[in-house]
């Protein structure tokens, strides 16, 4: 039921991943953090079970540091998305597959603000938008309608708002609380974003 | 495939479901013709098939349709069907085991556009003079591609039997595919 | 639902005189959902040599990124390009080392070889290789391809006549394909050069 969506704008990309942490037909609570920084530029959006998305988030990102400290330098979000992948589809031919769906997000210095669409059997394509889970289902029409190339921040926050809005109302289920995150040359920040 | 002078169809699949399929349709058209004292015109027999398909509904005909004719006003029309009876008037349209290969050859070739009925349009094709298809134009492609559904698909036969709808009346003509 | 069938793509490859063609649709789906238009299926594996995997999105990746690992090792101990002929002997002994957990790839290979004759090639998933003198396909619309690559293609054709056929045979097979199509791409590779072509297509 998890619900992950990332659109990329003039220099940054926006993402925003529902907080809901369910079992079964429960809200067990609504302040669950989907997402997991890779670098000080690179952010991974995570959905599937919470057991194989910690596990793997927690591998990723502590690879990715210690990469980072023998290199001297971090990876770029190109190189970060192809390890992520390499990982995802090495499991999936093995004893356990990772049972997860990914979006990572990331600024370049050269290659300015990128977005990869990672699913569980280690697909990788790098996208201007993309979205998994139910919600994918309602917000591509509204992503494919809205979205422009090189949108200013506040334009992306309207078509992200747009997307909230669709699944407020045509979505079964209440997905209400999200949290909202944008990579930039500053790096990872957190910004409020209304509900509707 | 079977005929009226004004009504032909073409019907694929289930060769037993075939024969008793024409059979009931002949029995219906003889009984419209004694009850009307006129002949079933295409859209009604086009309209009939599509209900004796449907009354076999949890039971169907294994059978893939396409009705050809011409309607009241003296126009050609192709009616295809589903083996439960949905069915469209179209332009165009191929059926049974090699329909993937052919269709989309007939859409480059022999669109139709949909607002222009008369003219024929080709699809992914730029700065095409559209005119009405002509019968040896209809012929060609036909053949063509009768000749590529034999090449491939291993249940297309050893001759394609063709029938063309005219004012004047029906033509018959037999071609012979490859022979394996 | 088929695995091979979850992604959705389509290539074609055709040869000509002096000259050959690879082209292949765009789009990569999860079932009926369209999640890219600009996903790569065809990859150059030497000056003139393109290789197109059609099938699970994520095996064409892998699977190339591996062929061309391959060749590199090829290449470096022959100290040579790569004949056609060897790289369809390469993709095949590559996919038969996975027969009972197989890769769900359909590779189809186009070049020129040594003495610029045309080649095209295809291998199943498990690697059994089939060469053709006139044209190869693969991938979720083969049936549609057959049939438009079957009654448009002719022997010897200039490379200018191959593009207006093959293009033809890719965009009208895949409007009758849900699965693939939004876009596609195609490679011309003649002895001197090569010219690459983004088609526009239906984009629905």
């Amino acid at each position: 039921m998890d619900f992950l969506i990332a659109l990329v704008g003039k220099d940054f990309v926006l993402t925003a991943a529902d907080s809901a942490s369910a079992r079964s037909i429960m809200r067990m609570k609504s302040d669950m953090d989907k997402m997991i920084p890779l670098s000080s530029h690179a952010l991974m959006l995570l959905a599937g079970p919470v057991g194989d998305c910690s596990n793997f988030g927690d591998y990723i990102q502590a690879n990715l540091k210690l990469q980072a400290l023998t290199n001297g330098f971090e990876a770029s979000t190109h190189a970060t998305a192809n390890y992520v992948r390499k990982n995802i589809a090495d499991a999936l031919r093995s004893r356990g597959a990772y049972q997860v769906n990914s979006l990572i997000a990331g600024v370049d210095e050269q290659d300015g603000p990128s977005l990869y669409y990672l699913d569980y059997l280690g697909t990788m394509v790098k996208v201007p938008y993309g979205a998994h889970g139910y919600g994918s289902f309602f917000t591509f029409a509204t992503l494919d309608h809205h979205y422009r190339e090189g949108m200013s921040l506040e334009e992306a926050t309207d078509v992200l708002k747009k997307c909230f809005l669709e699944i407020k109302t045509r979505f079964l289920m209440n997905l209400d609380s999200f949290k909202v995150r944008v990579v930039d040359a500053d790096g990872i920040r957190e910004v409020e974003v209304a509900q509707p | 495939m079977s005929s009226t002078d004004k009504t032909v169809l073409a019907s694929a699949g289930f060769h037993g479901d075939v024969l008793t399929l024409v059979k009931r349709i002949g029995v219906r058209m003889q009984n419209y013709e004694y009850q009307h004292r006129k002949p079933m015109s295409t859209p009604a027999c086009a309209q009939m098939l599509a209900t004796m398909l449907y009354g076999k509904r949890f039971f169907p005909y294994y059978t893939y349709n396409i009705l050809a004719g011409l309607d009241a006003d003296g126009k050609g029309c192709v009616f295809s069907y589903d083996p439960v009876g949905s069915y469209e008037r179209e332009h165009y349209r191929a059926a049974g085991t090699a329909s993937a290969l052919l269709q989309p050859f007939l859409d480059n070739q022999a669109r139709a556009l949909a607002r222009i009925p008369d003219y024929i349009g080709r699809k992914n094709q730029q700065g095409v003079v559209f005119e009405p298809i002509s019968k040896e134009r209809a012929m060609t492609i036909i053949k063509d591609v009768f000749t590529s559904a034999a090449e491939r698909d291993i249940y297309t036969g050893d001759a394609v039997d063709i029938r063309i709808v005219t004012k004047d009346g029906l033509e018959e003509h037999r071609f012979p595919l490859r022979c394996d | 639902m088929s695995i091979m069938e979850y992604n959705g793509s389509a290539v074609v490859a055709m040869t000509g005189k002096e000259c050959v063609a690879i082209a292949a649709d765009r789009r990569l789906g999860a079932q009926a959902q369209t999640v890219s238009t600009d996903f790569q299926k065809v990859f150059q594996m030497g000056p003139k040599l393109f290789v197109g995997l059609p099938g699970l999105g994520t095996d064409a990746i892998t699977v190339s990124q591996r062929l061309k690992f391959r060749l590199n090792m090829y290449t470096l101990r022959e100290e040579r390009d790569i004949e056609p002929k060897t790289m369809i002997n390469l993709v095949s002994s590559f996919l038969y080392e996975r027969r009972f957990g197989p890769y769900f790839v359909e590779p189809v290979v186009a070049g020129l070889d040594s003495k610029n004759q045309p080649y095209v090639a295809s291998t199943d998933l498990i690697g059994c290789p089939m060469e053709t003198s006139d044209f190869v396909v693969g991938g979720t619309s083969s049936e549609q391809l057959y049939g438009m690559c079957e009654s448009l293609y002719k022997p010897d054709m200039a490379p200018d006549d191959l593009f207006e056929t093959i293009s033809q045979a890719l965009m009208n097979a895949v409007d009758r394909d849900c699965l693939a199509g939004w876009g596609a791409i195609v490679h011309i590779i003649e002895k001197d050069k090569i010219t690459t072509r983004e088609l526009k297509a239906r984009m629905d």
